[in-house]
Protein backbone atom coordinates (compact mmCIF):
# COMPACT_ATOMS: atom_id res chain seq x y z
CA UNK A 1 0.00 0.00 0.00
CA UNK A 2 3.02 2.49 1.15
CA UNK A 3 4.27 1.64 -2.58
CA UNK A 4 1.06 2.70 -4.47
CA UNK A 5 0.73 5.88 -2.35
CA UNK A 6 4.59 6.43 -2.88
CA UNK A 7 3.39 6.16 -6.76
CA UNK A 8 0.39 7.73 -7.24
CA UNK A 9 2.20 10.49 -6.48
CA UNK A 10 4.63 10.97 -9.25
CA UNK A 11 1.98 9.83 -11.63
CA UNK A 12 -0.35 13.22 -10.50
CA UNK A 13 2.63 15.02 -10.34
CA UNK A 14 3.24 14.21 -14.04
CA UNK A 15 -0.27 14.29 -15.42
CA UNK A 16 -0.74 17.66 -13.78
CA UNK A 17 2.64 19.06 -15.07
CA UNK A 18 1.71 17.29 -18.63
CA UNK A 19 -1.85 19.27 -18.05
CA UNK A 20 -0.72 23.06 -17.35
CA UNK A 21 2.18 22.29 -20.39
CA UNK A 22 -1.02 21.56 -22.91
CA UNK A 23 -2.40 25.09 -21.56
CA UNK A 24 0.67 26.65 -21.81
CA UNK A 25 1.11 25.65 -25.06
CA UNK A 26 -2.85 26.21 -26.55
CA UNK A 27 -2.75 29.74 -24.76
CA UNK A 28 -0.42 31.08 -26.99
CA UNK A 29 -1.55 32.40 -30.71
CA UNK A 30 1.48 30.52 -32.20
CA UNK A 31 1.07 27.13 -29.99
CA UNK A 32 -2.31 26.93 -31.08
CA UNK A 33 -1.14 27.49 -34.91
CA UNK A 34 1.01 24.70 -34.15
CA UNK A 35 -1.27 22.44 -32.95
CA UNK A 36 -4.16 23.34 -35.56
CA UNK A 37 -1.44 23.09 -38.47
CA UNK A 38 -0.01 19.41 -37.46
CA UNK A 39 -3.38 18.48 -36.82
CA UNK A 40 -4.82 18.83 -40.21
CA UNK A 41 -1.58 18.17 -41.38
CA UNK A 42 -1.14 14.52 -39.72
CA UNK A 43 -5.00 13.64 -40.76
CA UNK A 44 -4.91 14.35 -44.30
CA UNK A 45 -1.91 12.71 -44.51
CA UNK A 46 -3.20 9.70 -42.88
CA UNK A 47 -6.05 9.44 -44.49
CA UNK A 48 -3.98 9.28 -47.96
CA UNK A 49 -2.00 6.84 -46.75
CA UNK A 50 -4.95 4.77 -45.68
CA UNK A 51 -6.57 5.39 -49.30
CA UNK A 52 -9.60 7.17 -47.87
CA UNK A 53 -8.37 10.53 -49.62
CA UNK A 54 -7.52 10.26 -52.86
CA UNK A 55 -6.80 13.67 -55.23
CA UNK A 56 -7.64 12.37 -58.36
CA UNK A 57 -9.45 15.80 -60.08
CA UNK A 58 -12.43 13.54 -61.21
CA UNK A 59 -14.76 16.63 -61.32
CA UNK A 60 -17.99 15.02 -59.56
CA UNK A 61 -19.19 16.41 -56.59
CA UNK A 62 -21.60 14.84 -54.56
CA UNK A 63 -22.37 11.92 -51.38
CA UNK A 64 -22.89 8.46 -51.74
CA UNK A 65 -23.89 6.88 -48.44
CA UNK A 66 -23.86 3.21 -48.12
CA UNK A 67 -26.75 1.07 -47.47
CA UNK A 68 -27.56 0.37 -44.19
CA UNK A 69 -24.52 2.92 -42.41
CA UNK A 70 -25.02 2.32 -39.19
CA UNK A 71 -24.80 -1.58 -39.24
CA UNK A 72 -21.64 -1.45 -41.18
CA UNK A 73 -20.23 1.34 -39.04
CA UNK A 74 -18.24 -1.17 -36.97
CA UNK A 75 -17.62 -3.74 -39.53
CA UNK A 76 -14.08 -4.74 -39.82
CA UNK A 77 -12.48 -3.78 -43.15
CA UNK A 78 -9.21 -4.21 -44.51
CA UNK A 79 -6.86 -5.13 -41.99
CA UNK A 80 -6.83 -5.21 -38.29
CA UNK A 81 -8.49 -2.00 -36.64
CA UNK A 82 -10.01 -1.04 -39.92
CA UNK A 83 -13.27 -0.29 -40.42
CA UNK A 84 -15.96 -0.11 -43.16
CA UNK A 85 -16.49 3.26 -45.32
CA UNK A 86 -19.88 4.44 -44.94
CA UNK A 87 -19.87 7.48 -46.95
CA UNK A 88 -18.43 8.86 -49.99
CA UNK A 89 -17.69 12.40 -50.77
CA UNK A 90 -16.77 13.77 -53.57
CA UNK A 91 -15.43 17.44 -53.85
CA UNK A 92 -14.41 17.89 -57.24
CA UNK A 93 -10.13 17.47 -57.34
CA UNK A 94 -10.82 14.46 -54.85
CA UNK A 95 -12.69 11.56 -53.06
CA UNK A 96 -12.78 11.40 -49.46
CA UNK A 97 -14.27 7.88 -47.95
CA UNK A 98 -15.99 8.59 -44.25
CA UNK A 99 -15.17 5.59 -41.88
CA UNK A 100 -14.53 5.10 -38.03
CA UNK A 101 -11.00 5.59 -39.04
CA UNK A 102 -11.31 8.90 -39.57
CA UNK A 103 -12.28 9.44 -35.91
CA UNK A 104 -9.03 7.17 -34.98
CA UNK A 105 -7.21 8.91 -37.35
CA UNK A 106 -8.46 12.23 -36.21
CA UNK A 107 -7.41 11.11 -32.45
CA UNK A 108 -3.91 10.20 -33.27
CA UNK A 109 -3.84 13.48 -35.27
CA UNK A 110 -4.87 15.25 -32.09
CA UNK A 111 -1.93 13.38 -29.91
CA UNK A 112 0.36 14.38 -32.52
CA UNK A 113 -0.94 18.04 -32.71
CA UNK A 114 -0.98 18.61 -28.71
CA UNK A 115 2.47 16.77 -29.05
CA UNK A 116 4.51 19.20 -31.38
CA UNK A 117 2.88 22.43 -29.70
CA UNK A 118 4.16 21.80 -26.63
CA UNK A 119 7.94 20.86 -28.30
CA UNK A 120 7.12 23.89 -30.11
CA UNK A 121 6.78 26.15 -26.74
CA UNK A 122 9.54 24.06 -25.23
CA UNK A 123 11.90 24.92 -28.08
CA UNK A 124 11.04 28.70 -28.32
CA UNK A 125 10.42 29.30 -24.63
CA UNK A 126 12.03 26.91 -22.86
CA UNK A 127 12.70 29.17 -19.72
CA UNK A 128 9.25 30.69 -19.13
CA UNK A 129 7.41 27.67 -19.44
CA UNK A 130 10.24 25.53 -17.58
CA UNK A 131 9.70 23.02 -19.84
CA UNK A 132 12.95 21.02 -20.75
CA UNK A 133 13.84 21.20 -24.93
CA UNK A 134 12.44 18.16 -26.33
CA UNK A 135 11.90 16.60 -29.62
CA UNK A 136 10.35 13.32 -28.46
CA UNK A 137 7.30 14.21 -29.73
CA UNK A 138 8.21 14.29 -32.91
CA UNK A 139 9.93 11.07 -32.61
CA UNK A 140 6.64 9.78 -31.52
CA UNK A 141 4.91 10.89 -34.25
CA UNK A 142 6.88 8.81 -36.87
CA UNK A 143 5.29 5.20 -35.66
CA UNK A 144 1.72 7.32 -35.59
CA UNK A 145 2.17 8.61 -38.92
CA UNK A 146 3.32 4.88 -39.79
CA UNK A 147 -0.55 3.65 -38.61
CA UNK A 148 -2.18 5.22 -40.98
CA UNK A 149 -0.47 2.73 -43.50
CA UNK A 150 -2.02 -0.08 -41.05
CA UNK A 151 -5.32 0.81 -42.28
CA UNK A 152 -4.44 -0.59 -45.74
CA UNK A 153 -2.48 -3.77 -44.27
CA UNK A 154 0.42 -4.90 -46.37
CA UNK A 155 -1.14 -3.17 -49.56
CA UNK A 156 1.12 -0.13 -48.61
CA UNK A 157 3.89 -2.45 -49.44
CA UNK A 158 2.86 -2.29 -52.79
CA UNK A 159 3.81 1.17 -53.28
CA UNK A 160 7.82 0.38 -51.84
CA UNK A 161 8.19 -3.35 -53.84
CA UNK A 162 8.75 -4.72 -50.61
CA UNK A 163 7.77 -8.21 -49.79
CA UNK A 164 5.64 -8.73 -47.05
CA UNK A 165 5.42 -11.61 -44.07
CA UNK A 166 3.12 -12.75 -41.50
CA UNK A 167 5.45 -11.11 -38.89
CA UNK A 168 5.21 -7.68 -40.91
CA UNK A 169 1.88 -8.29 -40.59
CA UNK A 170 1.42 -8.82 -36.98
CA UNK A 171 3.55 -5.39 -36.76
CA UNK A 172 0.73 -3.60 -38.52
CA UNK A 173 -1.54 -4.90 -36.42
CA UNK A 174 0.31 -3.42 -33.22
CA UNK A 175 1.27 0.27 -35.25
CA UNK A 176 -2.29 2.00 -33.83
CA UNK A 177 -1.95 0.81 -30.27
CA UNK A 178 1.71 1.34 -30.52
CA UNK A 179 1.53 4.90 -32.10
CA UNK A 180 -0.66 5.82 -29.09
CA UNK A 181 1.20 4.49 -25.83
CA UNK A 182 4.06 6.82 -28.02
CA UNK A 183 2.62 9.53 -27.67
CA UNK A 184 1.12 9.86 -24.72
CA UNK A 185 4.29 8.69 -23.57
CA UNK A 186 5.81 11.49 -24.99
CA UNK A 187 3.32 13.54 -23.63
CA UNK A 188 3.77 12.95 -20.61
CA UNK A 189 7.51 12.47 -20.79
CA UNK A 190 7.63 16.30 -21.55
CA UNK A 191 5.16 17.36 -19.00
CA UNK A 192 6.63 15.35 -16.35
CA UNK A 193 9.78 17.48 -16.82
CA UNK A 194 7.66 20.93 -16.13
CA UNK A 195 8.19 22.80 -13.31
CA UNK A 196 4.90 24.77 -12.70
CA UNK A 197 6.77 27.28 -10.84
CA UNK A 198 8.86 28.45 -12.85
CA UNK A 199 6.44 29.87 -15.13
CA UNK B 1 12.29 -24.32 -59.15
CA UNK B 2 10.14 -26.18 -56.27
CA UNK B 3 12.24 -29.62 -55.42
CA UNK B 4 10.47 -32.42 -57.30
CA UNK B 5 9.68 -34.20 -54.37
CA UNK B 6 6.65 -30.82 -53.65
CA UNK B 7 5.36 -31.80 -56.69
CA UNK B 8 3.31 -34.92 -55.22
CA UNK B 9 -0.18 -35.03 -56.74
CA UNK B 10 -2.59 -35.20 -54.31
CA UNK B 11 -3.78 -38.89 -55.18
CA UNK B 12 -1.63 -39.51 -51.91
CA UNK B 13 -4.22 -37.10 -50.29
CA UNK B 14 -7.06 -38.85 -51.59
CA UNK B 15 -7.33 -36.72 -54.52
CA UNK B 16 -7.95 -38.29 -58.13
CA UNK B 17 -6.77 -36.64 -60.62
CA UNK B 18 -8.96 -35.54 -63.56
CA UNK B 19 -8.11 -38.00 -66.68
CA UNK B 20 -6.32 -40.51 -65.10
CA UNK B 21 -8.98 -43.26 -65.71
CA UNK B 22 -9.34 -41.70 -69.83
CA UNK B 23 -12.35 -40.07 -69.33
CA UNK B 24 -13.52 -37.55 -67.27
CA UNK B 25 -17.33 -38.06 -67.37
CA UNK B 26 -19.98 -36.61 -65.80
CA UNK B 27 -19.64 -32.93 -66.46
CA UNK B 28 -23.58 -31.13 -67.88
CA UNK B 29 -22.87 -28.89 -70.56
CA UNK B 30 -23.05 -26.16 -68.35
CA UNK B 31 -20.43 -26.88 -66.55
CA UNK B 32 -18.26 -27.20 -69.17
CA UNK B 33 -19.56 -23.89 -71.70
CA UNK B 34 -17.68 -21.24 -71.08
CA UNK B 35 -17.44 -18.53 -73.26
CA UNK B 36 -19.33 -20.08 -76.22
CA UNK B 37 -18.30 -23.22 -75.45
CA UNK B 38 -15.30 -23.68 -73.64
CA UNK B 39 -14.43 -27.42 -73.02
CA UNK B 40 -12.84 -28.40 -69.73
CA UNK B 41 -11.81 -31.56 -71.02
CA UNK B 42 -11.24 -32.32 -74.57
CA UNK B 43 -12.41 -35.96 -73.92
CA UNK B 44 -15.40 -35.17 -72.87
CA UNK B 45 -16.38 -33.37 -75.66
CA UNK B 46 -14.43 -35.19 -78.33
CA UNK B 47 -16.96 -37.92 -76.88
CA UNK B 48 -19.69 -36.04 -76.95
CA UNK B 49 -20.09 -37.14 -72.78
CA UNK B 50 -22.89 -34.78 -70.57
CA UNK B 51 -23.75 -36.36 -67.66
CA UNK B 52 -25.17 -34.68 -64.85
CA UNK B 53 -22.83 -32.95 -62.34
CA UNK B 54 -22.64 -33.98 -59.52
CA UNK B 55 -23.93 -31.24 -56.74
CA UNK B 56 -22.77 -31.58 -52.96
CA UNK B 57 -24.20 -29.78 -50.45
CA UNK B 58 -26.02 -27.57 -52.97
CA UNK B 59 -22.79 -27.11 -54.46
CA UNK B 60 -22.08 -28.17 -58.43
CA UNK B 61 -18.97 -29.71 -58.23
CA UNK B 62 -16.60 -31.95 -60.59
CA UNK B 63 -16.76 -35.60 -60.49
CA UNK B 64 -13.16 -36.23 -60.81
CA UNK B 65 -10.84 -32.96 -59.53
CA UNK B 66 -9.23 -30.74 -61.32
CA UNK B 67 -4.77 -31.24 -60.99
CA UNK B 68 -3.21 -30.26 -57.77
CA UNK B 69 0.79 -30.50 -57.71
CA UNK B 70 1.29 -30.07 -53.64
CA UNK B 71 -0.29 -32.67 -51.40
CA UNK B 72 -2.78 -30.69 -49.52
CA UNK B 73 -1.00 -30.32 -46.60
CA UNK B 74 1.48 -28.55 -48.16
CA UNK B 75 -0.54 -26.08 -49.24
CA UNK B 76 -2.64 -25.41 -46.04
CA UNK B 77 0.65 -24.66 -44.39
CA UNK B 78 1.52 -22.24 -47.10
CA UNK B 79 -1.63 -20.26 -46.62
CA UNK B 80 -1.08 -17.32 -44.56
CA UNK B 81 -3.21 -14.09 -43.88
CA UNK B 82 -3.32 -11.02 -46.58
CA UNK B 83 -4.18 -8.76 -44.19
CA UNK B 84 -7.84 -8.31 -44.06
CA UNK B 85 -9.99 -10.30 -41.67
CA UNK B 86 -12.96 -12.67 -43.32
CA UNK B 87 -15.55 -10.92 -45.27
CA UNK B 88 -12.76 -7.15 -45.10
CA UNK B 89 -12.52 -7.66 -48.44
CA UNK B 90 -16.87 -7.74 -49.16
CA UNK B 91 -18.20 -9.89 -52.03
CA UNK B 92 -21.04 -8.35 -53.86
CA UNK B 93 -24.17 -10.31 -53.05
CA UNK B 94 -26.69 -8.32 -55.07
CA UNK B 95 -25.09 -6.95 -58.25
CA UNK B 96 -26.60 -4.03 -60.06
CA UNK B 97 -26.22 -3.89 -63.92
CA UNK B 98 -26.45 -1.49 -66.51
CA UNK B 99 -26.45 -1.15 -70.47
CA UNK B 100 -23.24 -0.31 -72.30
CA UNK B 101 -24.25 3.41 -72.74
CA UNK B 102 -24.91 3.89 -68.97
CA UNK B 103 -21.32 2.14 -68.76
CA UNK B 104 -19.58 4.82 -71.02
CA UNK B 105 -19.61 7.36 -67.97
CA UNK B 106 -18.30 5.26 -65.60
CA UNK B 107 -15.34 3.21 -67.49
CA UNK B 108 -12.49 4.55 -70.03
CA UNK B 109 -12.24 2.60 -73.35
CA UNK B 110 -9.03 1.13 -71.75
CA UNK B 111 -10.44 0.11 -68.85
CA UNK B 112 -10.16 -3.63 -67.93
CA UNK B 113 -13.13 -5.93 -68.12
CA UNK B 114 -14.00 -9.25 -67.43
CA UNK B 115 -16.07 -10.14 -70.26
CA UNK B 116 -18.82 -13.44 -69.94
CA UNK B 117 -21.29 -15.25 -72.39
CA UNK B 118 -22.78 -17.97 -70.56
CA UNK B 119 -26.45 -19.51 -71.31
CA UNK B 120 -27.25 -16.81 -74.17
CA UNK B 121 -26.47 -13.67 -71.28
CA UNK B 122 -23.80 -11.32 -71.83
CA UNK B 123 -21.87 -9.62 -68.83
CA UNK B 124 -18.84 -7.38 -68.17
CA UNK B 125 -17.22 -7.08 -64.44
CA UNK B 126 -14.70 -4.04 -64.33
CA UNK B 127 -11.69 -5.12 -63.04
CA UNK B 128 -11.64 -1.45 -61.06
CA UNK B 129 -14.42 -2.66 -59.27
CA UNK B 130 -13.83 -6.36 -58.67
CA UNK B 131 -10.18 -5.70 -57.38
CA UNK B 132 -12.12 -3.83 -54.17
CA UNK B 133 -14.60 -7.11 -54.18
CA UNK B 134 -12.70 -9.86 -55.35
CA UNK B 135 -16.04 -11.73 -55.64
CA UNK B 136 -19.25 -11.08 -57.37
CA UNK B 137 -21.77 -13.71 -56.67
CA UNK B 138 -24.28 -13.50 -59.18
CA UNK B 139 -26.97 -15.14 -61.80
CA UNK B 140 -26.15 -15.61 -65.41
CA UNK B 141 -28.45 -16.92 -67.90
CA UNK B 142 -30.59 -18.20 -64.78
CA UNK B 143 -27.24 -19.76 -63.53
CA UNK B 144 -25.69 -18.84 -59.96
CA UNK B 145 -22.57 -17.81 -60.56
CA UNK B 146 -19.28 -16.46 -58.82
CA UNK B 147 -16.66 -14.08 -60.96
CA UNK B 148 -14.08 -14.01 -59.46
CA UNK B 149 -10.64 -11.68 -59.59
CA UNK B 150 -7.46 -11.73 -57.70
CA UNK B 151 -5.32 -8.61 -57.98
CA UNK B 152 -2.14 -10.40 -56.71
CA UNK B 153 -2.04 -13.34 -59.24
CA UNK B 154 -3.69 -11.39 -62.00
CA UNK B 155 -6.59 -14.39 -62.52
CA UNK B 156 -9.96 -13.78 -63.02
CA UNK B 157 -11.96 -16.98 -63.22
CA UNK B 158 -15.60 -18.23 -63.38
CA UNK B 159 -17.17 -20.99 -60.96
CA UNK B 160 -21.01 -22.10 -60.10
CA UNK B 161 -21.94 -21.79 -57.01
CA UNK B 162 -24.97 -23.55 -56.87
CA UNK B 163 -27.23 -22.55 -53.57
CA UNK B 164 -24.10 -21.13 -51.73
CA UNK B 165 -22.46 -17.77 -52.06
CA UNK B 166 -18.66 -17.54 -51.68
CA UNK B 167 -16.79 -15.09 -50.28
CA UNK B 168 -13.19 -13.67 -49.23
CA UNK B 169 -11.71 -15.39 -46.53
CA UNK B 170 -9.00 -13.25 -46.18
CA UNK B 171 -6.14 -15.80 -46.78
CA UNK B 172 -3.98 -16.12 -49.23
CA UNK B 173 -1.50 -19.30 -50.74
CA UNK B 174 0.46 -18.18 -53.42
CA UNK B 175 -0.62 -14.72 -53.32
CA UNK B 176 -3.82 -16.17 -54.69
CA UNK B 177 -6.91 -15.38 -53.20
CA UNK B 178 -8.54 -18.01 -51.13
CA UNK B 179 -12.11 -18.19 -51.44
CA UNK B 180 -15.00 -19.77 -48.90
CA UNK B 181 -18.05 -21.26 -49.48
CA UNK B 182 -20.83 -19.78 -47.19
CA UNK B 183 -22.51 -23.55 -46.98
CA UNK B 184 -19.04 -25.20 -45.30
CA UNK B 185 -16.86 -22.58 -44.95
CA UNK B 186 -14.04 -24.95 -46.74
CA UNK B 187 -11.25 -23.01 -48.10
CA UNK B 188 -10.85 -22.79 -51.92
CA UNK B 189 -7.29 -21.06 -53.36
CA UNK B 190 -9.17 -19.75 -56.63
CA UNK B 191 -6.50 -20.80 -59.30
CA UNK B 192 -6.60 -24.17 -57.92
CA UNK B 193 -10.52 -24.26 -57.99
CA UNK B 194 -10.37 -27.01 -55.41
CA UNK B 195 -10.76 -26.79 -51.78
CA UNK B 196 -7.79 -27.54 -49.69
CA UNK B 197 -9.82 -27.88 -45.99
CA UNK B 198 -13.10 -28.26 -44.92
CA UNK B 199 -16.16 -30.73 -45.56
CA UNK B 200 -15.27 -30.25 -49.37
CA UNK B 201 -11.25 -30.50 -49.33
CA UNK B 202 -9.83 -32.22 -52.61
CA UNK B 203 -12.95 -31.58 -54.42
CA UNK B 204 -13.03 -28.92 -57.10
CA UNK B 205 -15.67 -26.59 -58.57
CA UNK B 206 -16.97 -26.44 -62.06
CA UNK B 207 -15.14 -23.37 -63.73
CA UNK B 208 -15.69 -21.16 -66.74
CA UNK B 209 -13.87 -19.12 -68.79
CA UNK B 210 -13.50 -14.69 -68.46
CA UNK B 211 -12.34 -12.89 -71.03
CA UNK B 212 -10.17 -10.43 -69.65
CA UNK B 213 -9.98 -7.54 -72.55
CA UNK B 214 -10.95 -3.88 -72.25
CA UNK B 215 -14.35 -2.48 -72.36
CA UNK B 216 -13.67 -0.64 -75.55
CA UNK B 217 -13.17 -4.47 -76.95
CA UNK B 218 -15.98 -5.96 -75.17
CA UNK B 219 -18.57 -3.09 -75.86
CA UNK B 220 -17.42 -3.22 -79.65
CA UNK B 221 -18.06 -7.62 -79.98
CA UNK B 222 -20.49 -7.62 -77.54
CA UNK B 223 -22.54 -4.00 -77.97
CA UNK B 224 -25.57 -5.94 -75.91
CA UNK B 225 -23.69 -6.19 -72.65
CA UNK B 226 -24.71 -5.80 -69.47
CA UNK B 227 -21.85 -4.19 -67.19
CA UNK B 228 -21.76 -4.65 -63.37
CA UNK B 229 -22.08 -1.36 -61.72
CA UNK B 230 -20.50 0.50 -58.98
CA UNK B 231 -23.88 0.54 -57.54
CA UNK B 232 -22.58 -2.60 -55.08
CA UNK B 233 -24.46 -1.56 -51.89
CA UNK B 234 -21.02 -0.56 -50.39
CA UNK B 235 -19.16 2.74 -50.88
CA UNK B 236 -15.65 2.52 -52.45
CA UNK B 237 -13.09 4.70 -54.39
CA UNK B 238 -13.77 2.40 -57.67
CA UNK B 239 -11.29 5.20 -59.31
CA UNK B 240 -8.32 4.11 -57.34
CA UNK B 241 -6.69 0.71 -57.20
CA UNK B 242 -4.45 -0.09 -54.55
CA UNK B 243 -2.21 -1.84 -56.29
CA UNK B 244 -1.56 0.50 -59.00
CA UNK B 245 -2.97 0.65 -62.62
CA UNK B 246 -3.09 -1.22 -65.95
CA UNK B 247 -4.42 1.72 -67.90
CA UNK B 248 -3.35 3.81 -69.87
CA UNK B 249 -0.39 1.91 -69.09
CA UNK B 250 0.30 -0.99 -66.54
CA UNK B 251 2.37 0.35 -63.40
CA UNK B 252 2.85 -0.54 -59.55
CA UNK B 253 2.10 -3.80 -58.37
CA UNK B 254 1.51 -5.06 -61.86
CA UNK B 255 4.47 -4.98 -63.57
CA UNK B 256 7.11 -4.89 -60.80
CA UNK B 257 8.72 -8.11 -60.25
CA UNK B 258 8.31 -8.08 -56.27
CA UNK B 259 5.20 -10.15 -55.10
CA UNK B 260 3.78 -9.12 -52.25
CA UNK B 261 4.47 -12.36 -50.17
CA UNK B 262 6.84 -15.06 -50.70
CA UNK B 263 5.68 -16.81 -54.27
CA UNK B 264 5.20 -20.97 -53.86
CA UNK B 265 8.04 -21.29 -55.88
CA UNK B 266 10.58 -19.55 -58.06
CA UNK B 267 10.63 -20.20 -61.71
CA UNK B 268 12.55 -17.43 -63.84
CA UNK B 269 11.91 -18.58 -67.30
CA UNK B 270 10.07 -15.64 -67.51
CA UNK B 271 9.63 -12.30 -65.28
CA UNK B 272 7.35 -12.87 -62.16
CA UNK B 273 4.60 -10.43 -63.55
CA UNK B 274 4.54 -11.56 -67.30
CA UNK B 275 1.13 -12.86 -68.21
CA UNK B 276 0.42 -16.43 -69.41
CA UNK B 277 -2.25 -18.67 -70.55
CA UNK B 278 -2.23 -21.21 -68.68
CA UNK B 279 -3.89 -24.44 -69.48
CA UNK B 280 -4.30 -27.78 -66.92
CA UNK B 281 -4.31 -30.85 -68.68
CA UNK B 282 -5.48 -33.72 -66.92
CA UNK B 283 -2.76 -36.00 -67.86
CA UNK B 284 -0.45 -36.33 -65.10
CA UNK B 285 2.49 -33.34 -64.81
CA UNK B 286 0.83 -31.84 -67.98
CA UNK B 287 0.56 -27.90 -68.08
CA UNK B 288 1.18 -26.05 -70.12
CA UNK B 289 1.48 -22.03 -70.69
CA UNK B 290 1.47 -20.21 -73.47
CA UNK B 291 3.26 -16.40 -72.99
CA UNK B 292 0.72 -14.00 -74.04
CA UNK B 293 2.80 -11.33 -75.44
CA UNK B 294 4.19 -13.68 -78.14
CA UNK B 295 0.98 -15.68 -78.67
CA UNK B 296 -0.10 -11.63 -79.56
CA UNK B 297 2.98 -11.24 -81.84
CA UNK B 298 3.49 -14.89 -83.69
CA UNK B 299 -1.13 -15.18 -83.68
CA UNK B 300 -0.74 -18.93 -83.64
CA UNK B 301 1.13 -21.04 -81.20
CA UNK B 302 1.95 -24.71 -80.97
CA UNK B 303 3.40 -26.29 -77.69
CA UNK B 304 3.45 -30.23 -76.67
CA UNK B 305 3.38 -31.60 -73.17
CA UNK B 306 3.17 -35.32 -72.56
CA UNK B 307 1.23 -36.72 -74.84
CA UNK B 308 -0.70 -33.46 -76.01
CA UNK B 309 -0.42 -31.23 -78.34
CA UNK B 310 -2.36 -27.65 -77.95
CA UNK B 311 -2.77 -24.80 -80.36
CA UNK B 312 -3.28 -21.44 -79.12
CA UNK B 313 -4.67 -18.91 -81.11
CA UNK B 314 -4.74 -15.03 -80.56
CA UNK B 315 -7.81 -13.52 -80.84
CA UNK B 316 -7.04 -9.21 -81.70
CA UNK B 317 -10.67 -8.13 -81.18
CA UNK B 318 -10.36 -8.81 -77.54
CA UNK B 319 -6.93 -8.83 -76.99
CA UNK B 320 -7.40 -12.56 -75.90
CA UNK B 321 -6.26 -16.28 -76.87
CA UNK B 322 -7.46 -19.60 -76.76
CA UNK B 323 -6.53 -22.83 -76.57
CA UNK B 324 -6.99 -25.85 -78.26
CA UNK B 325 -6.24 -29.64 -78.29
CA UNK B 326 -4.69 -30.45 -81.49
CA UNK B 327 -4.37 -34.11 -81.45
CA UNK B 328 -3.54 -34.69 -85.19
CA UNK B 329 -1.17 -31.69 -85.23
CA UNK B 330 -3.16 -29.77 -87.56
CA UNK B 331 -0.99 -26.87 -88.82
CA UNK B 332 -2.83 -23.35 -88.96
CA UNK B 333 -0.93 -19.66 -90.37
CA UNK B 334 -2.20 -16.75 -89.02
CA UNK B 335 -3.18 -13.87 -91.02
CA UNK B 336 -5.19 -10.70 -90.21
CA UNK B 337 -6.26 -12.02 -87.20
CA UNK B 338 -7.62 -15.36 -88.82
CA UNK B 339 -6.43 -19.00 -88.16
CA UNK B 340 -5.88 -20.05 -91.53
CA UNK B 341 -5.88 -24.31 -92.03
CA UNK B 342 -4.16 -25.89 -94.84
CA UNK B 343 -7.08 -25.83 -97.37
CA UNK B 344 -7.22 -22.50 -97.28
CA UNK B 345 -10.21 -21.94 -94.50
CA UNK B 346 -9.98 -19.28 -92.41
CA UNK B 347 -11.37 -19.67 -88.93
CA UNK B 348 -11.87 -16.89 -86.50
CA UNK B 349 -9.61 -17.41 -83.51
CA UNK B 350 -12.64 -18.46 -81.03
CA UNK B 351 -13.94 -21.05 -83.71
CA UNK B 352 -11.79 -23.32 -84.90
CA UNK B 353 -12.62 -27.03 -85.65
CA UNK B 354 -10.66 -28.11 -82.35
CA UNK B 355 -11.66 -28.91 -78.99
CA UNK B 356 -11.16 -25.59 -77.30
CA UNK B 357 -10.08 -26.28 -73.86
CA UNK B 358 -10.24 -24.11 -70.75
CA UNK B 359 -7.52 -21.92 -69.95
CA UNK B 360 -7.23 -18.40 -68.15
CA UNK B 361 -4.87 -15.28 -67.74
CA UNK B 362 -2.36 -15.22 -65.08
CA UNK B 363 0.96 -13.66 -63.99
CA UNK B 364 3.61 -16.19 -64.83
CA UNK B 365 4.68 -17.01 -60.96
CA UNK B 366 1.50 -17.52 -59.94
CA UNK B 367 0.54 -20.45 -62.79
CA UNK B 368 4.13 -21.55 -62.28
CA UNK B 369 3.92 -21.59 -58.38
CA UNK B 370 0.93 -24.00 -58.43
CA UNK B 371 1.82 -26.20 -60.89
CA UNK B 372 5.84 -25.98 -61.25
CA UNK B 373 5.60 -29.17 -63.42
CA UNK B 374 4.42 -26.98 -66.28
CA UNK B 375 6.04 -26.05 -69.77
CA UNK B 376 5.93 -22.99 -71.50
CA UNK B 377 5.67 -22.02 -74.92
CA UNK B 378 7.53 -18.48 -75.51
CA UNK B 379 7.13 -18.27 -79.45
Amino acid sequence: MATETRSRGPVRRTVSRTEFAVRASLGRRDGVAVFAGATALYLLAYLWLGDLLAFDGSGEVGILVAENPLGRLFQPANSALSFEPVALVEFGFGTYLFSLNTLLGLGIALLVGVNLAVTYLAWRQPKACGIASSSSGLLAGVPALLSGAACCGPVVLVIFGIQASSAMLTVFQWLVPVAIVLLVGSLLWVGRKVDPALA
Amino acid sequence: MEPTSRRRFVAAAGVALTGLSGCIGGLTAEGVEGQDGELQDSRAGAQGTTTASERVGGIPLRPSALPVEYDLATLREEVLSGGPPKDGIPSIDEPTFQDAEQADSELRPEDVVFGLVRNGEVKAYPQKILVQHEITNDVVGGEPVSVTYCPLTGTAMGFRRGETTFGVSGKLVNNNLVMYDRETDSRWPQILGTAISGEFGGRSLQEFRLVWTTWEMWKATHPETRVLSTDTGHVRNYEQDPYGSYVPNPSGYYVRDSTLFAPLGEDDRLPNKRVVLGARLPESESRLAFEKPALREAGVLSGSVGDATLLGVYDPRLDTAYVYRNPTGRSFDYDKGRAVADDGTRYEPANLPLDRFYAFDAMWFAWSGFYPSTEVVTG
